[in-house]
């Protein structure tokens, strides 16, 4: 109040009408002269530092004033029966009673309960009881821990519905899919949306996991319809550690970790191998396949990885500004040889108040450099299963040995493929953003925010002259560089007003993003006299042939996305919640005559708890019903000319001969398509929180039927009508329908000891409901196209309407014969021991889990903490076609086997055949996490708290699934397929601390 | 307070300004509509889509449906590899679906060519060229266009005409009849707009690949031979006329040497070729030494890049080539191998297996004897199993072939004279008139031997219809003629049964229904396209 008058006071002033103001300060502060007397205090934090800005309110004059930097405050009391009210974002709320006291010196408890109260709704925040949609903040303790390089990896197993799928690869993001799949496109099209700090589309490598306070998961479209037509997936929006009003922070954490691959595929040693083959008629093989070696391939491919992190943060907030900065680095070193992700993260803002706190602007920097080292994976992963395990890596003259003239499935040295082929990349991200917040009146107020995120990325490869993949070539390098830029204006307003039981909260805004990708150049160029230079210095090479130079045929690409918005949200009497949003998104991405779509989202919640008849129930402390509708979008993944006309050489590559030149021909390669509109996603999801026994036990359920329409795919169309065979275009339906479950509960409390408990299982059915609008009618589209031997060209999953995504089409296989042989059931119901046609596949079970659960654990016992993180998924197939394709009895003189194939009868020349014979079960419960921490808190002005802890991943499994982990790629358009190409999942021990000052 | 408020307004200026709100970007690195075509540079470029589709399928997929349906060709599996799901033999069984990948893939070959022209066809009129360059430049492409559609409906028969671009209504298939009508009358209003072969190397460099006045009286002359198998009517005299009007063109004449027509640095130079696909290292189509060559032998021939295993002759095929001293012959690897001498022979020193088969000299056995284990399957041991089959050195090896795309540089004929020759030939023997050309009075004898006397053959002293088609067959072989042959023959259902060890019979049996002289309208078009018709039989 006082604040308040004073800035009043000091506008008048300016204005000219001092005196008026004066006499009404004057009357206004000499009403309640009467008993008052003065108390003065220091207040301090839980380690006994003095807490600056706590405000402290005298409660009979309203009057309110703020600590000093020194935590000292001076108020002016009524009487003895005053009450003193001391708040501090983030801490309690305390109340001391002045009595005849003259001095109060209060300690401040840290609010763990109110900081999980706050969700970020999308252009503001909201208390977690006044929530309408179905969104789930998972906060900084209760992150995963251990190596982990990316927000999704912090959330895997805590979100309810979250489904996310990670390799052993140190450079593969992991993959997200929540409440199941919901468009037909891959890549981009099935990513979360991430909002950081406010700025949509952010990369999430500017993340430093340490400097994560808070992650909110948007999972309903009335959630996520403010943000429109990029959020069909989910919408991920991560908050940074900010230091609070009136602290100075440093904080400084490390760990070091120990990686080990946690599973080999059990192949045969080259004695074994040997035997094998001998035992079954096998001649000799020719020293060029069998020099007598035992080869583990596997092993000399594998390392026992070691990353490193450390992160440095500080920061202060002072009454009118607010800083920080914060240093991460990252060292991964994957367990294949040559594969590493180094990441180094620098971050700073400063934020300042201006005119009396009406005016905010602030700045924020980050700076990411990674840096990866990868091998040729699609060779290197095959090749350390398939290889030989009877040849050794090199020849007696040191050179690597090969046997260019052996077929089959692994011909070539994988640690030749290793040492020989190699993949750096350089990723530089920078973001600038700035914001400015103007309270223009009581209530309202504009934000406007800008950003710039600048990204260059520079990949080389190089292939010595030792490369079996370039014989003769005398090393191949390849350089590409390439700028991203994207530029993201948000422009809003919101007006808070309360009227008596009435309270309102309106938002209205724009939003401009262009993103402008792929400008730069790539180059391929071959033929070095040595490789000491590798692809360093293009201009030394030898190419023998024009076709031997080639250019990356990579465009510029820019895409411009305009929006409007517009969210009303009304309370009343703290029982009924509505709430009402609409946005209009505009993308050049789309066909001119459906450029724009309109997303809106209604949502009604009613707290049951704070209604009269349930004070006569008070077991039950909570409980509150929500339910919404909403409509988002998916233009994610999308370039400016998807929709458009473009001429360029068509596919192939090929050229022509010109009056005796051979040149490029340039004809159309993408069909126009105006009617390209929006792939949209309906959402009704109904919700219920409860909490019961004073909230010990709390928990929601919710259930939810997602629709996607004007689903996108590019697919075949006749070509006596368009002029090219592929169209992007609309094609159909998706419905998920699904339940989720969450409980949290507090079992034992007391003052040494407490367990926290929380189980989220969710349930989710996909099903494709039609693949057919306009005049386009597809009765399935077949994917997964798995190759191997004699099959290439077969298909393996199907999306028909009716099934799930990833529905398998499979030969069936109805056992062995008299011989040994497999057998398989023809379409005529007929068996044969030959390999069957194409068109005797059938359709059995699909790869989308029936059940997904986490149940995360924290036990606290005085400074030690234990967490532990079970979490799996049931109901689930995988086609292993690793096994498939490594079960070749007939091939094992030309490729290795595995001991499972020792089981099979060597005349068995259709073991290797992708049947329903390789469809496994994929459920898995595994030991994710456990953590052991103990935090120490010395009574030292110069350090807070410290603490330790040692932390393992994936520390056991349970699962039937014969591959190396179930955990396979269950997103994207061909989930639940093992084929060859698995890196090796690890499992990790890691020791790490965490002090601060 | 005044400053906030400016500072609002201003933003709301400058959100309702045009920019804030205009969705179009610049294009900056893509041809679209409104930078391309506008040189003459983007005209040729344009023209070229013709051409690179034509060659991108001629020589594998369109070849592989023309010829390994017939004894020609075939690619059997060696213990699954190359199986492929089957397409293979479903063509040498004659039992592929309107699923097949070559019946899918060549008609998207075919009518994307056609639309490319149609296309072209009406961005040349709205250019601002000459009269007389568009008139020249339109018959070339509609040339083309009857080529292509000439393609379709020899494989296809009842296939829709399309001449506009882009099409409103989708298209309906038209009987074989009227398609055969059109494509006549669409060479005959072109050809006079044509150049002529003339005796000028330069102008012949910048026809090469391109219609001309030749390719449209060879393409009439196989319209005419065909003529009853197309509509049920022959003309057979009109062959023979069509067989004299690119006699008539001196500058079309038999090379000395066989194998130069097709060795990798053919070209414009060839004087037989009437109309050929250019190929070349960067002209991607031709992979006649990837899957017909025998992989062992690629050092003896001066290359190293892996090759498949697997496509060859049939023995019953391979037998035709009987004749003594005939240059022909030398185009196929059968029995020990030897290295090459560079000039079409042979040298003394012979080729050998690999490790462990170091000692023994590689040996090409012509009987493909299936395993029985699997279907069409020879089973896969180096000098048993994968050395079965006759392989081809007609597109001799060119050693410029690289592993990443083991392309061969050799042009691949459409039309060469020697098909004159035995077309008109053939045309005699089924009744026309015999005539005589530029002075020579050919009857179908004196036209066969000037064939044999260039191969150095042993000269026939008589010849008859099947002799003929005989001849065809070594004259023409791999050449992408032999299933219009075999049906004009009636043998297209011929079978050639292939053993089975252990005195066993295949299992799978051809497909002998005369329905199978056409392909099926593959499934993806009549999938899109609710007004196409199958054929019938499918």
């Amino acid at each position: 109040m006082e604040k308040h008058y004073r800035s009043i006071f000091r506008l008048w002033q300016r204005s000219g009408k001092t005196i008026c103001a004066f006499v009404l300060m004057f009357v206004a502060s000499s009403v309640a002269f009467a008993q008052q007397r003065t108390i003065k205090g220091t207040v301090t934090d839980e380690t006994n530092l003095p807490l600056p800005g706590v405000v402290v309110t005298v409660k009979s004059t309203g009057k309110a004033t703020s600590t000093t930097a020194n935590g000292i405050y001076q108020v002016v009391v009524s009487g003895p029966d005053d009450v003193i009210k001391f708040t501090f974002l983030g801490s309690l709320p305390k109340e001391v009673t002045v009595g005849d006291k003259k001095v109060v010196n209060v300690t401040m408890v840290t609010d763990t309960k109110q900081l999980k109260d706050v969700v970020v709704i999308g252009y503001g925040t909201a208390s977690r009881k006044d929530v309408t949609g179905a969104i789930t903040s998972v906060k900084a303790d209760e992150f995963n821990q251990g190596v982990l390089t990316t927000p999704a990896e912090l959330l895997q197993g805590k979100v309810a519905g979250l489904n996310i799928t990670k390799s052993g690869d140190p450079n593969k993001p992991p993959a997200t899919v929540l409440r199941g799949p919901s468009t037909l496109r891959d890549g981009a099209a099935i990513q979360p949306f991430y909002v950081i700090d406010g700025v949509p589309g952010a990369s999430i490598d500017l993340l430093a996991p340490a400097d994560i306070e808070s992650i909110d998961v948007l999972k309903d479209a009335s959630s996520t319809a403010i943000y429109g037509s990029r959020a069909a997936n989910g919408v991920i929006i991560v908050t940074t550690r900010r230091a609070k009003a009136g602290q100075t922070r440093l904080t400084y954490s490390a760990y070091g970790a120990v990686e080990n691959v946690s599973k080999n595929i059990d192949v045969l040693t080259g004695d074994e191998l040997r035997k094998y083959l001998t035992d079954n008629g096998v001649p000799k093989l020719s020293t060029a396949d069998d020099d007598g070696s035992n080869t583990n391939w596997q092993k000399l491919a594998e390392r026992t990885g070691y990353s490193q992190n450390h992160n440095l943060s500080y920061g202060g907030a002072g009454t009118n500004s607010e800083y920080g900065a914060s240093v991460n680095y990252m060292k991964n070193n994957g367990i294949l040889k040559n594969t590493s992700l180094e990441r180094t993260i620098y971050k700073g803002y400063i934020n300042q108040r201006f005119f009396n706190d009406r005016l905010k602007l602030g700045i924020t920097l980050t700076n990411s450099v990674t840096k990866n080292n990868d091998i040729f994976q699609a060779q290197v992963l095959p090749g350390i299963l398939f290889y030989l395990p009877t040849v050794g890596p090199f020849n007696a003259d040191g050179t690597y040995k090969e046997n260019y003239t052996r077929t089959g499935s692994g011909p070539l040295n994988p640690l030749s493929l290793i040492n020989n082929n190699f993949i750096k990349t350089e990723n530089n991200k920078t973001l600038i953003n700035g914001f400015a917040s103007v309270d223009i009146l009581n209530g309202l107020k504009f934000t406007v925010s800008a950003s710039t995120q600048k990204e260059q990325n520079n990949v080389n490869t190089y292939s010595t002259s030792q490369s079996g993949i370039y014989v003769n070539a005398g090393g191949v390098a390849v350089r590409s560089a390439y700028t991203n830029t994207s530029n993201v204006l948000e422009a809003y307003f919101n007006y808070d007003r309360v009227f008596g039981k009435h309270s309102l909260k309106l938002l209205g805004g724009y939003s401009y993003q262009q993103d402008r990708n792929n400008d730069g150049f790539g180059v391929q160029t071959q033929g070095f006299s040595n490789d000491a230079l590798t692809y360093n210095f293009l201009a030394l090479s030898n190419p023998t042939q024009l076709s031997q130079i080639i250019f990356n045929p990579n465009y510029i690409s820019t895409l411009r996305q305009i929006s409007f918005y517009a969210r009303a949200q009304y309370q009343f009497s703290d029982k009924y919640l509505l709430q009402g949003s609409i946005r209009e998104d505009g993308s050049s991405a789309f066909g001119v005559n459906h450029r724009h779509g309109y997303f809106p989202a209604a949502s009604a919640g009613w707290k049951i708890t704070n209604e009269d008849f349930m004070k006569s129930v008070p077991v039950i402390s909570d409980l509150k019903l929500r339910a919404g509708y909403g409509v988002s979008g998916n233009s994610l993944g999308f370039d400016a000319f998807t929709a458009q006309l473009i001429y360029g050489v068509p596919p192939g590559g090929g050229k022509f001969l010109s009056n005796g030149n051979i040149v490029n021909p340039i004809g159309p390669v993408r069909n126009p398509n105006p009617d390209l509109k929006w792939e949209s996603t309906a959402t009704t999801n109904i919700g219920l929180d409860f909490g019961i026994l004073n909230n010990r036990i709390t928990g929601s359920v919710d259930y939810y039927i997602k629709k996607t329409s004007d689903l996108i795919t590019t697919l075949q169309v006749s070509t006596t009508q368009y002029f090219y065979q592929y169209l992007t275009a609309n094609v159909g339906k998706m419905k998920n329908t699904g339940i989720e479950v969450v409980i949290n509960a507090i079992p034992v409390k007391s003052q040494a000891f407490t367990w926290r408990t929380s189980l989220n299982v969710s349930h989710n059915k996909n099903v494709v409901e039609s693949l057919s609008q306009g005049n386009l009618a597809l009765p399935y589209i077949q994917t997964a196209q798995l190759g191997g031997k004699g099959q290439s060209g077969n298909f393996s999953q199907i999306i028909q309407p009716g099934y799930a995504l990833g529905t398998f089409d499979l030969w069936h296989y109805m056992g062995k014969n008299a011989n040994g042989v497999s057998t398989f059931q023809k379409a005529d119901g007929s068996v044969v021991a030959t390999q069957p046609l194409t068109t005797d596949q059938f359709i059995k079970y699909d790869a989308q889990p029936k059940l997904i659960y986490g149940w995360s654990n924290s036990f606290f016992y005085k400074g030690f903490d234990l967490n532990f993180l079970v979490r799996g998924v049931y109901g689930n197939k995988i086609l292993n076609g690793t096994l498939a394709s490594l079960n070749n009895p007939a091939d094992a003189k030309l490729q290795n086997i595995p001991r499972f194939t020792l089981g099979e009868s060597f005349k068995d020349i259709n073991a290797y055949l992708v049947s329903d014979r390789f469809l496994e079960s994929g459920s898995y419960l595994r030991l994710d996490n456990a953590t052991l921490g103990y935090t120490i808190k010395p009574h030292i002005q110069a350090i807070k708290s410290l603490r330790f802890y040692a932390s393992g991943n994936n520390i056991f499994i349970i699962t039937k699934y014969r591959g190396v982990d179930p955990e396979v790629n269950i997103g994207g358009l061909t989930p639940g397929i093992d084929n060859r190409d698995f890196y090796p999942k690890t499992r990790t021990f890691s020791l790490g601390m965490t002090a601060s000052f | 307070m005044k400053k906030i408020f400016i500072m609002c307004a201003a933003i709301a200026v400058i959100m309702s300004t045009s920019s804030c709100t205009k969705l179009n970007v610049p294009v900056e690195s893509q041809y679209v509509q409104s930078n391309f075509p506008t040189t003459d540079a983007d005209y040729t470029a344009l023209l070229g889509t013709i051409y690179a589709n034509l060659s991108s399928s001629y020589a594998v997929p369109y070849w592989r449906m023309q010829d390994m349906s017939t004894d020609e060709a075939i690619l059997p599996a060696r213990d699954g590899n190359f199986d492929d799901g089957g397409q293979y033999r479903q063509l040498h069984y004659h039992s592929w679906t309107f699923d097949h990948p070559n019946v899918i893939g060549v008609w998207q070959w075919g009518f994307g060519g056609i639309n490319t022209c149609n296309r072209i066809i009406s961005v040349i009129n709205a250019s601002s060229s000459t009269a007389a360059k568009k008139a020249s430049s339109v018959a070339e492409v509609r040339a083309m266009r009857a080529l292509y559609l000439y393609f379709m409906m020899d494989l296809y028969g009842n296939v829709p005409i399309i001449t506009d671009f882009p099409v409103t209504t989708q298209p309906t298939n038209q009987p074989r009849a009227k398609v055969y009508d059109f494509i006549e009358s669409e060479l005959k209003a072109v050809l006079p707009l044509l150049p002529a072969k003339s005796s000028n190397a330069a102008t012949n460099v910048g026809q090469y690949g391109r219609p001309t006045k030749g390719m449209v009286f060879a393409l009439l002359a196989k319209m005419y031979l065909n003529s009853g198998v197309y509509t049920g009517t022959n003309r057979y005299q009109e062959t023979v006329t069509m067989c004299d009007s690119v006699q008539t063109n001196t500058n079309y004449f038999l090379d000395a040497r066989y194998r130069d027509i097709f060795l990798p640095t053919n070209g414009p130079g060839v004087n037989e070729t009437i109309f050929a696909v250019p190929y070349d290292q960067q002209i991607p189509g031709n992979q006649f030494t990837r899957f017909g060559f025998f992989y062992y032998l690629v050092q003896a021939y001066g290359f190293n890049v892996g090759l498949s295993i697997a496509m060859s002759t049939t023995p019953e095929f391979y037998n035709r080539f009987n004749i003594p001293g005939d240059d022909r012959s030398k185009t196929w690897l059968a029995g020990p191998q030897f290295y090459p001498d560079g000039n079409g022979g042979f040298t003394n020193q012979p080729v050998y297996y690999p490790a462990p088969n170091a000692t023994k000299q590689i040996n090409i056995i012509p009987t493909l004897t299936l395993t029985g284990l699997k279907p069409m399957d020879l089973g896969n041991d180096v000098v048993t199993s994968q050395s079965e089959g006759v392989r081809s050195i007609k597109y001799y090896p060119d050693i410029n072939i690289i592993q990443a795309t083991r392309l061969n540089s050799n042009d691949v004929p459409v039309f060469r004279l020697a098909d004159i020759y035995l077309m008109k030939a053939e045309a005699i023997l089924r009744g026309a008139a015999p005539t005589t050309i530029n002075g020579d009075a050919q009857t179908p004898l004196t036209l066969v031997n000037k064939l044999r006397t260039r191969a150095h053959a042993d000269a026939a002293t008589s010849i008859d219809l099947d002799g003929l088609l005989d001849e065809r067959a070594r004259e023409l072989s791999w050449e992408a003629w032999r299933r219009n042959d075999l049906i004009r023959y009636g043998l297209f259902e011929k079978e050639y049964p292939l053993p089975v060890a252990g005195g066993k019979t295949d299992d799978l049996k051809m497909n002998t229904d005369p329905t199978r002289r056409l392909y099926p309208i593959p499934s993806t078009e009549l999938k899109t396209n609710p007004n196409l018709k199958q054929n019938p039989g499918y």
